[in-house]
């Protein structure tokens, strides 16, 4: 193993200095340049530039510490709640640039919304864990608008018939797949136009993924998704382009179809037919 | 198993099994051995409380009963009344001692001598008199009848009455003399004699005279200070605490912050009591011996036992609360409110009654800034001077009568009454509130 992976390291360092593959969208909604991360003195992420479309799912995919997760929090810049990391280079988001100093990030994080890869709700009951994101940012007015909200994101969520009848009951005494799905509809509850998703599947058993792959389908056609996964075939089910990460670097990007049947990159290649990772 | 046989090499003496039995007789004497000395250490502290508790009981249960004696009191108008106008002002200033003395002198009537009469109406409270005048004053149509009264006897005729004072030994080293103990006797013979609740030692303040002395003033005392201590240090403690771990930037200054933090939390009390004494009275110039000072140094010494406490309350709170929190935009001060905050307030609060349970517990801080005087009235405000609980009992366990070592140990037994109070407050609100995520 430790073999291999010096291999792979030295014929990336002696092959290929740059990304393959198309970086822009047709459509961007992010534009992202020269992005570093930095974790005190650890480089963890390398030079990467990428765009991400309105209404696409891009995956990002890679083996563990490639990354892919630090990428995906600089774009909601939850990576600030981190002591000692730091970022550089452009990260635009509708012409803003979102690491200037004037930025506010509770306006920006109410428009990229996160999910996370364990699902958290809040110790609260399923109503609150929902009500909360329109509540603060005061997005209703009356009770009964925040009641439809609710319904209308458990809906979307897919989770609105399990729990219409225990909404006061706590948000964690769901089942895995139903708090992740909860999770999603608060996310969604504050009508972003992003949302990022780290792993949302990895502590869920086929059936609950399944649905929340069938949700991240649907949610689609609302929202531009940026979905972290160690799963190649869910990459390959939801997303519609694909990138490949691996030592910090972005090693391909390209449409998902593209990418698993005919990647130009040999890492990649590797890595989706499981020689390494 | 024959496939490990192989793989080790097939001679049965070489097998893994035989090894791991061979190591495990091993292993579970170690076991035994260790459960046996955790056993050991739970026993001897138990046998150390057990011996520590019965012998404050053991000493201290009977200070809960006072000796009292009947007496037919004749309510002379001639002596109380003399104008026979029930003005209360006069009343007030009657001689009720005489009535006392003549009670028990018709009882005894051969007691003649001066020396011998003095030492029969020592068998009475000090403070009998006012007994009795609290009684006429409350009911003047007692002038001029008698009528059976019990009377609170001396902290010596009590003592002897429970067996505390010796009857035997050379009568001049006796506390209590021989026709004393006859005259007892045969009060105690007629049915003269009773024991009952000492309500004294729960409503009066403190005193020279043991019969009379009692908690009230103390507890009062340490409830001012406690609630002086508590309403500075819980909401100084907790805003520090949260600010310190949520909001303050790390670097050089809060490091340093912390490092004193910690000091401060292992400072001996009596340096916060010396430093009172310095700042509160001598330069801010409030009142000696108040419960305001002490609460105020109280309040310096639990500080940093809740602001450590309350750090660790909020950094056991998981990050992913925290993380859920910011992704739906939250500002850090709503994080920490609607989310971080109730997660950690049973924690909080458990290290903030921790530390006040301490600071009840408290007498040398409060010895520098002179809350250790004799005080005897009850303090009605944090400006008056008072004494605490654990003062009380150092003040009476340096008393030289019989008398306060009983209430010694009986204050010690509320104390800690108080103590296992409010240590069970803190672990009923950490089992009440504690949320699972």
């Amino acid at each position: 193993m430790k073999v291999r992976e010096r291999i792979s390291e030295a014929s990336f360092n002696r092959e290929y200095s740059h990304t393959v593959g198309e970086i822009t969208s047709p459509n961007s909604r992010i534009v992202c340049r020269n992005v570093n991360v930095y974790y005190g003195e650890k480089h963890a992420i390398q030079d990467v530039g990428l765009d991400i479309g309105r209404n696409e799912v891009i995956a990002l995919i890679g083996p563990s510490g490639c990354g892919k997760s630090t990428f995906i929090r600089c774009l909601n810049r939850m990576n600030d709640t981190i002591p000692g990391c730091r970022v550089t280079g452009q990260i635009v988001l509708d012409g803003q640039d979102i690491y200037d100093g004037s930025l506010d990030v509770v306006p920006l994080r109410a428009q990229v919304g996160m999910v996370f890869q364990k699902p958290n709700p809040f110790p609260k009951s399923i109503f609150e864990n929902v009500a909360y994101g329109p509540r603060i940012h005061g997005l209703v007015s009356s009770k009964a608008e925040l009641e439809e909200v609710v319904e209308t994101s458990l809906r979307r969520a897919g989770l609105w018939d399990e729990v219409k009848d225990y909404l006061h009951q706590p948000g964690t005494s769901l089942s895995g797949g139903q708090q992740q799905r909860l999770c999603i509809a608060r996310a969604i509850a504050v009508n972003p136009e992003v949302i990022l998703m780290d792993e949302p599947c990895s502590a869920l058993d086929p059936i609950a993924t399944a649905k929340i792959e069938q949700l991240i389908d649907e949610l689609r056609s609302h929202y531009t998704i940026a979905i972290v996964t160690h799963s190649m075939q869910q990459a390959a089910r939801v997303s519609q382009r694909t990138a490949y990460f691996h030592l910090g670097r972005l090693i391909e990007v390209g449409e998902t179809a593209q990418i698993f049947t005919n990647p130009r990159h040999q890492l990649t290649e590797d890595y989706i037919t499981g020689r390494f990772g | 198993m024959n496939e490990i046989c192989e793989i080790s090499g097939g001679s049965s003496s070489d097998r893994t099994i035989d090894v791991v039995h061979a190591s495990l007789v091993k292993r579970r004497q170690a076991e035994k051995r260790f459960r046996l000395y955790g056993l050991l250490s739970i026993v001897a502290g138990l046998c150390f409380l057990v011996l520590l508790f019965g012998s404050i009981i053991a000493r201290g249960y009977t200070a809960f009963q006072q000796t009292s004696i009947a007496l037919d009191v004749y309510f002379d108008p001639q002596l109380i009344d003399p104008d026979g106008r029930r003005d209360p002002s006069a009343l007030m200033e009657a001689d009720y001692d005489r009535l006392l003395k003549n009670a028990l002198s018709s009882m005894f009537l051969d007691v003649k001598e001066r020396q011998a009469k003095r030492a029969l109406y020592s068998l009475l409270s000090a403070g009998a008199s006012y007994d009795l005048r609290d009684l006429v004053l409350a009911n003047p149509e007692l002038i001029g009848k008698t009528q059976k009264v019990w009377i609170s006897a001396d902290d010596d005729t009590d003592m002897l009455v429970k067996g505390q004072l010796g009857r035997t030994g050379a009568e001049g080293e006796r506390r209590i003399k021989d026709n004393q103990i006859a005259w007892i006797d045969k009060l105690e013979a007629d049915g003269r004699i009773k024991k009952s609740f000492n309500t004294a030692f729960f409503t009066s303040g403190d005193s020279r005279e043991p019969e009379l002395a009692g908690i009230w003033g103390a507890v009062m005392g340490s409830l001012f200070t406690l609630l002086v201590t508590l309403s500075l240090s819980l909401p100084i403690g907790m805003a520090a605490a949260i600010y310190l771990e949520e909001f303050a930037p790390r670097n050089r200054w809060t490091d340093l912050i912390e490092v004193n933090i910690n000091n401060l939390a292992a400072v001996p009390s009596i340096v916060f009591g010396l430093l009172g004494l310095a700042v509160f009275i001598n330069f801010f110039g409030l009142p000696r011996s108040s419960p305001l000072v002490g609460g105020l140094v109280l309040t310096l010494m639990t500080l940093p036992v809740i602001i450590i406490a309350g750090r660790s309350a909020l950094k056991a709170v998981p990050p992913s609360v925290r993380e859920a929190a910011l992704g739906v935009g939250a500002s850090p001060m709503q994080m920490v409110f609607h989310h971080v905050l109730p997660l950690a307030v049973p924690g909080m609060m458990t290290g903030a009654i921790i530390g006040m349970a301490r600071a009840l517990g408290e007498s040398a801080p409060l010895l520098m800034i002179g809350m250790v005087a004799f005080i005897v009235d009850v303090p009605q405000s944090i400006m008056e001077p008072s004494t605490v609980l654990p003062v009380q009992i150092y003040l009476w366990a340096d008393s030289p009568e019989r008398a306060f070592v009983e209430r010694t140990s009986a204050a010690i037994m509320v104390l800690l009454v108080f103590l296992i109070f409010m240590n069970g407050l803190a672990v009923y609100i950490r089992k009440r509130f504690e949320r699972r995520w």
